[in-house]
């Protein structure tokens, strides 16, 4: 599903050059779970842009389902993450002018997706959430474990290869975070590919295998 | 751009415009006005140019006269031509008169004098012309009292007069009834057949006229005219009648061309043409005036845009990040501005088009909204929506999502 072979991510700093990744190579297979852990500064968030397509590698080659990404226009970028991937963020990132239901709605009009189509999708998704009953409330009508709930619809909208969850709990207590870890496992057991971008080990703990970075490396 | 696409946008934008109305509105306001100003000083432009031109129509339609001597000024209507020696003969006239139907429909000559009039103790100073009963039709200057003098009078060189209202009015207490009574004209007698319709032109309301005959042979003694009204048969012939006329006269005269003429044409064509031309370029710049404020409207809509792209970032990288390419992002924001200005521009012309009816009816000054300039108008919206939110709209796909993902 996911070959990364000898990734390198390059910055320019004024003057100075950061070597955000250092030559990574990473294979993730289809319906595999697989958590990212580090330190802040070791490299997590470039390695998870790469792998979501929001940024390109300086160096090396990217497969994503068998398609060399590293070196895509941006808009051709833009459909492969409308298509191929799922955003889970760890502040939601929901828009907040749009209900619950435009907002799953939202990567399938950019899929080119029929209004009817849509909507009926995006209510599919928020039933197999458990928030049939909350689709036309706003974001800010919604708890923090609803929003995420919301989200990980929105990501499951185009139906993806690989849902991407960036600290996916991190602003939620530690009971409602639980209990998105748990939907998010089992949508992994039936069949989505889920890649977890963490620092707290117990949740890490919770994937098939543990990537660690560090300082731009797999440890 | 797809239809559905184009749909999906304008949906955004729509919500987007709800989102902050208030904020919509201030920004459509530029536009509004620019619009609003611009429709209504055209029609107020288009409204003086017609009522000039209407004017000029008053003179008499299709009208070009030969006046003696060399060209002076563009004038069509030269009212003090009495101390220029009269060139245009007898010969001319028939000549003239000649012309083919589909050319030529009334022929008029005339010659002026300024003249002493009395009547009983009262005095007045007017303009004597001679001419003959074609004059009316040439010139639409009719009797509205009384008759005008006939062709009989002309052959029997009789001493009647017609007399403008000025001249009725100077001689006469109101209501007396002037037909049949006798003035003097340079100390000739003279029986009014008529009074002849206000005009509004002093030089027309304040002249007496007489047969050319009698003119001849009592006031000036000389044969030849002053000058020789001509009613085209239609718009389209006046210049090549022009042409015929400048043609033949100069071979009469024994002339070789029209520098050393001692006669010209002067063709309500070219007045016409002069007098729109005037008030064209004032309505040109009336409306390019109007159009400035059009284009601060638009720098107000790329002013607020550019607001909204930096308020937005966030959602600009979320949408990104679920698949937006640039161009969605582009038409997102173009639509936006786009819908902005047209809504300020169709109430700017709603403005334009009632302020201009509201001149009209209350202040009595013409206006004419003319279609194109309502078209004009709202062609004009849209450009100012394209052009000043494309920058913004540029910007705005250009944002890096990661960046835009982690604004705050």
């Amino acid at each position: 599903m996911i070959t990364m072979t000898d990734v390198s991510k390059e910055y320019r700093m004024g003057a100075e050059t950061v070597h955000a990744l250092a030559g990574v190579s990473l294979q993730i297979d289809s319906g595999d779970f697989v958590s990212i852990m580090g330190p802040s500064g070791s490299g997590k968030s470039t390695l998870m842009n790469i792998i979501g397509c929001l940024d390109t590698p300086t160096r090396g080659s990217y497969r994503l389902a068998d398609e060399p990404v590293e070196r895509l226009s941006p808009d051709r970028l833009a459909e492969v993450r409308n298509s191929a991937i799922g955003f889970v963020f760890q502040t939601f990132n929901l828009l907040p002018r749009l209900n619950a239901l435009e907002n799953v709605e939202l990567p399938l009009v950019y899929a080119g997706i029929s209004s009817g189509e849509r909507r009926a999708t995006a209510r599919e998704l928020l039933d197999r959430v458990g928030l049939s009953d909350r689709v036309r409330h706003r974001p800010n009508e919604l708890s923090g474990g609803q929003r995420q709930r919301v989200a990980i619809a929105r990501a499951l909208a185009t139906k993806p290869r690989v849902l991407l969850a960036d600290e996916p709990t991190g602003a939620l207590d530690t009971r409602t975070g639980s209990e998105i870890m748990d939907l998010l496992e089992e949508l992994n057991h039936d069949g989505t590919t889920l890649v977890l971008v963490t620092h707290e080990p117990e949740l890490a703990e919770r994937a098939r295998r543990v990537i660690r970075l560090l300082d731009g490396r797999v440890a | 751009m797809g239809r559905r696409s184009l749909w999906e946008s304008m949906r955004m934008s729509g919500r987007s415009i709800a989102g902050s109305p208030v904020r919509a509105a201030l920004t459509a306001l530029g536009v509004m006005i620019g619009v609003a100003s611009v429709i209504s000083l055209v029609a107020l432009g288009r409204g003086a140019q017609e009522e000039v031109a209407g004017g000029l129509q008053q003179l008499g339609s299709n009208l070009l006269i030969v006046y003696s001597g060399a060209p002076r000024g563009t004038a069509l209507v030269r009212t003090n031509i009495s101390n220029i020696r009269p060139t245009l003969t007898e010969t001319d006239l028939e000549t003239i008169r000649g012309f083919p139907a589909d050319m030529v429909t009334y022929v008029a000559p005339a010659s002026t004098a300024n003249a002493q009039l009395k009547y009983e103790n009262r005095n007045t100073v007017s303009t004597v012309i001679g001419t003959t009963p074609e004059y009316t039709e040439v010139r639409n200057f009719r009797p509205a009292y009384g008759e005008f003098f006939s062709q009989s009078d002309v052959d029997s060189r009789s001493s009647v007069a017609a007399i403008g209202m000025q001249v009725y009015r100077d001689l006469f207490a109101p209501g007396t009834d002037p037909v049949g009574q006798r003035m003097r004209v340079n100390g000739i007698s003279f029986r009014i057949v008529g009074v002849m319709e206000e005009k509004g032109d002093a030089a027309q309301d304040n002249s007496v006229l007489i047969p050319i005959t009698t003119y001849q042979r009592r006031i000036s003694g000389d044969s030849n005219y002053a000058m020789i009204a001509i009613q085209a048969a239609s718009p389209d012939v006046m210049r090549p009648l022009q042409a015929t006329i400048e043609e033949h006269l100069l071979r009469l005269h024994r002339l070789p061309s029209m520098e050393s003429a001692d006669f010209y044409v002067a063709n309500q064509l070219d007045l016409l043409a002069t007098v729109e031309g005037v008030a064209g370029t004032f309505t040109l710049m009336l409306a390019s005036i109007a159009a400035i404020s059009l284009v601060v409207g638009g720098v107000g809509i790329m002013n607020i845009m550019l607001v909204s792209v930096t308020e937005r970032t966030r959602e600009i990288g979320v949408r990104m990040a679920l698949g937006a390419r640039r161009r969605d992002i582009i038409s997102q924001f173009l639509t936006e501005a786009v819908l902005i200005a047209l809504g300020g521009g169709l109430i700017g012309i709603a403005i334009g088009v009632g302020g201009s009816w509201a001149v009209t009816e209350f202040a009595r000054i013409a206006s004419h909204i003319t279609p194109i300039s309502i078209v004009a108008a709202f062609g004009f919206s849209i450009l100012v929506g394209l052009f000043f939110g494309g920058y913004p709209a540029w910007r705005a796909s250009r944002l890096d999502p990661i960046e835009a993902l982690r604004y705050e």
